[in-house]
């Protein structure tokens, strides 16, 4: 084991191989407040990339209804009980990350799935945390009983278990674009990768016998555009770039700002040690505890940023930019009205009002002579 | 007590030994030369009954990460003849589980022969070492179900899945079309890369070669003959290839010599898979009669 810098929670910690950060790293923010499940980005991956034989069960996107929906099923609560407590201390975390849990003679904690595990990409759609009583409305922030939609891709981690778990090392990251890629040649189907890896993203082939994963629309990225999952989303909850470690953020990057400068957007399961690459803006309905054993303890603090965002300006335009543009921002900046992106030649690729013009019509259309009407 | 444990430790001391120095065989075993048609036989041959088969201890993988805690398969009989052309080797062990449809998550049974490509100077025994290749010989019970009920496919592994469309299956028609089954497998990840696993094979058994842990590389040859079968809890495997054959990275077996090999098998119902195996403790030896 290797002793590798781990921004997310705060120290060193134990990986395979030494630390080897790419040039630019791929990473999707998600605003979990405004997900509604319509499964859009899952269909827009699936038609676009897994659409094959063998690929039938394979969601490289997928979303699921938390706290108690899961693809595969448990991925979560598999792993966490495996790993036991799990303590923070400030913004540091004190216990063992997943390589540093690892049995004398594995690489890594692991939970391997059953074979039903993936047949139910979707089950426990909307199920909410609890019972509803008879009478019950909501009042206050968080609500007492909730659930949430958390939408996934591969995370192109840092620390990629998948990776790191390959004996034949056929798995690689991009130095170009930290992209985690499993060479399709080298594979032999040993399925370590689907072992080790704990958000469970790595699949089985059972037509070509190999294991495939997402492959962050590599082509799509090469020409400056983002994901399929991210530009198809209805929602426009997504956006997609490039994350600098804190010591190199730039504020008027769109990801290092909502990152690092707000601090609103935490990556999952920061903990397990992968340093993954999706970040959420947790959905400030939902019970904090439930949010921090997911998100770390800066959980509350970027809920408390995300409420106040209407009186911020600055965080607000960003929001507006998020899902305006299917080009890849590297910077951004903001005036009164307008939030700006722009691509990485500095030119403007997208323009948006921060506060949409409010406009009023006429009950009648004078110059159709109809009456306009709300269809609710 | 303590003297047991001493005496254990000073064995696994012994074991490291044969295991980095690969002098001193593990295991002996002969070839016996038969009036028979080895290229012809069979896994129930009579000729089987005029060989005792020889138990080999075989340990869990102790070397390269993962291991596994404990191995399914911890013995293995083996027998072998030749008729001075052919040669076969039978493997025999006990699997209460048969392990040849490919699920998603499940593995397959499976069992290896390895050799030395060349004997001297000796390779390590796992999987050989930089410079140093070793030729395996993996037989696994996939690739037997497969010649028996036809290459196994998502239908076989699950009949009752339903999908509307397949968005790239163009269909091939006739004859002459190569370009557009090529054009299809555009779209088949494992195909498309030419990955051997993801084709049909005519025999049950990959010939391979190795230079170290993680080096295994398909060879494409198919110069061994594997038959294999699975009855009230054990496995019997049979692989027969010529003595000689014309390739310069396989081994190649001499009257009178003796031949370094190790063995491997994996339960795939104990979820073995790669290094996640039983192993010979080092190289053993087969003597060609
Ligand atoms: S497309 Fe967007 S809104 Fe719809 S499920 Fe996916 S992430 Fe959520
Ligand atoms: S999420 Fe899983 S599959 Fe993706 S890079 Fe991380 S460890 Fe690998």
């Amino acid at each position: 084991m290797r002793k590798v810098y781990n921004w997310q929670i705060g120290r060193n910690a134990s990986y395979i191989y030494p630390e080897n950060r790419p040039k630019k790293q791929w990473a999707i923010i998600f605003d979990l407040n405004k997900c509604i499940s319509c499964q859009t980005c899952s269909l827009a991956c699936k038609t676009t990339w897994t659409s094959g034989k063998g690929q039938e069960y394979m969601f490289w996107n997928n979303v699921e209804s938390k706290p108690y929906g899961g693809y595969p099923i448990g991925w979560d609560l598999g792993i966490l009980s495996k790993l036991g407590p799990q303590e923070w201390k400030g913004n540091k975390y004190t216990g063992k990350t997943l390589f540093e849990a690892a049995d004398k003679d594995e690489k890594i904690l692991y939970h391997l799935p059953e074979d039903a595990d993936w047949a139910h990409p979707n089950l426990g759609e909307d199920e909410a945390s609890g019972m509803i009583n008879q009478g019950d409305w909501i009042a206050t922030y968080p609500h007492r009983i909730w659930m949430f939609y958390l939408p996934r891709t591969c995370a192109h981690c840092t620390y990629p278990a998948c990776l790191s778990a390959c004996p034949r090392k056929a798995i690689y990251k991009r130095e170009e674009d930290g992209i985690v890629l499993i060479d399709q040649s080298r594979c032999r189907g040993y399925r370590e990768c689907v072992r080790a890896c704990p958000y469970k993203k790595s699949m089985f082939n059972v037509e070509t016998r190999v294991s495939e994963k997402c492959i962050g629309c590599y082509p799509k990225i090469e020409k400056g555009e983002m994901t399929q999952c991210v530009t198809n989303c209805i929602g426009k909850i997504r956006i997609n770039g490039f994350v600098s470690t804190p010591d190199n953020a730039r504020k008027d990057n769109p990801m290092d700002y909502l990152i690092h400068y707000k601090k609103i957007a935490l990556p999952y399961y920061p903990q397990f040690g992968l340093e993954p690459n999706l970040y959420y803006i947790p959905p400030i309905h939902v019970a904090p505890s439930f949010l921090e054993q997911m998100f770390g303890p800066k959980v509350e603090k970027a809920m408390g940023t995300y409420i106040n965002a209407r009186n911020d300006h600055e965080l607000q335009a960003l929001l507006v930019l998020i899902g305006s543009t299917e080009k890849i921002l590297h910077t951004f900046k903001v005036d009164e009205e307008y939030a700006y992106g722009y691509d990485e030649q500095g030119k403007e690729v997208v323009k948006v009002p921060i506060t949409e013009p409010k406009i009023i019509r006429d009950y009648h259309d004078a110059k159709l002579n109809a009456y306009r009407q709300n269809t609710p | 007590m303590r003297a047991k444990s001493f005496l254990f430790i000073l064995a696994c001391f012994i074991f490291a030994g044969t295991v980095y120095a690969g002098e001193t065989p593990f295991s002996e075993f002969t070839s016996y030369q038969k009036a028979v048609d080895v290229q012809q036989i069979g896994l129930n041959d009579p000729v089987w009954d005029t060989v005792i088969p020889v138990r080999h201890p075989l340990q869990r993988q102790f070397l390269v990460l993962p291991k596994p805690a404990e191995v399914g398969v911890k013995e293995v009989f083996f027998q072998s003849v030749h008729d001075g052309k052919y040669i076969a080797f039978r493997l025999t062990w006990k699997d209460s589980t048969r392990n040849d449809s490919i699920n998603v998550v499940n593995f397959s049974d499976a069992a290896a022969l390895e050799f030395p490509v060349r004997r001297d100077p000796l390779p390590k025994y796992f999987m050989g070492e930089e410079g140093k290749p070793v030729h395996v010989i993996y037989w696994k019970a996939w690739r037997s179900k497969d010649q028996d009920q036809g290459f196994q496919t998502v239908k076989t592994a699950y009949p009752n899945m339903t999908s509307d469309i397949y968005t790239f299956d163009y269909s091939v028609k006739g004859k002459g079309t190569d370009k557009t089954q090529q054009e299809k497998e555009i779209f088949i990840p494992g195909r498309a890369a030419n990955n051997p696993l993801s084709f049909p094979h005519k025999e049950i058994v990959e010939e391979l070669s190795a230079e170290g842990p993680g080096t295994l590389t398909s060879k494409n040859i198919e110069n061994t003959r594997g038959v294999a079968e699975w009855k009230n809890g054990t496995w019997t495997v049979l692989f027969v290839r010529p003595l000689a054959v014309n390739d310069a990275s396989s081994v190649q077996f001499r009257i009178g010599e003796k031949m370094p090999l190790a063995i491997a098998v994996w339960e795939g119902g104990h979820l073995e898979v790669g290094g996640r195996k039983a192993v010979s403790p080092s190289w053993a030896e087969v003597k060609v009669e």
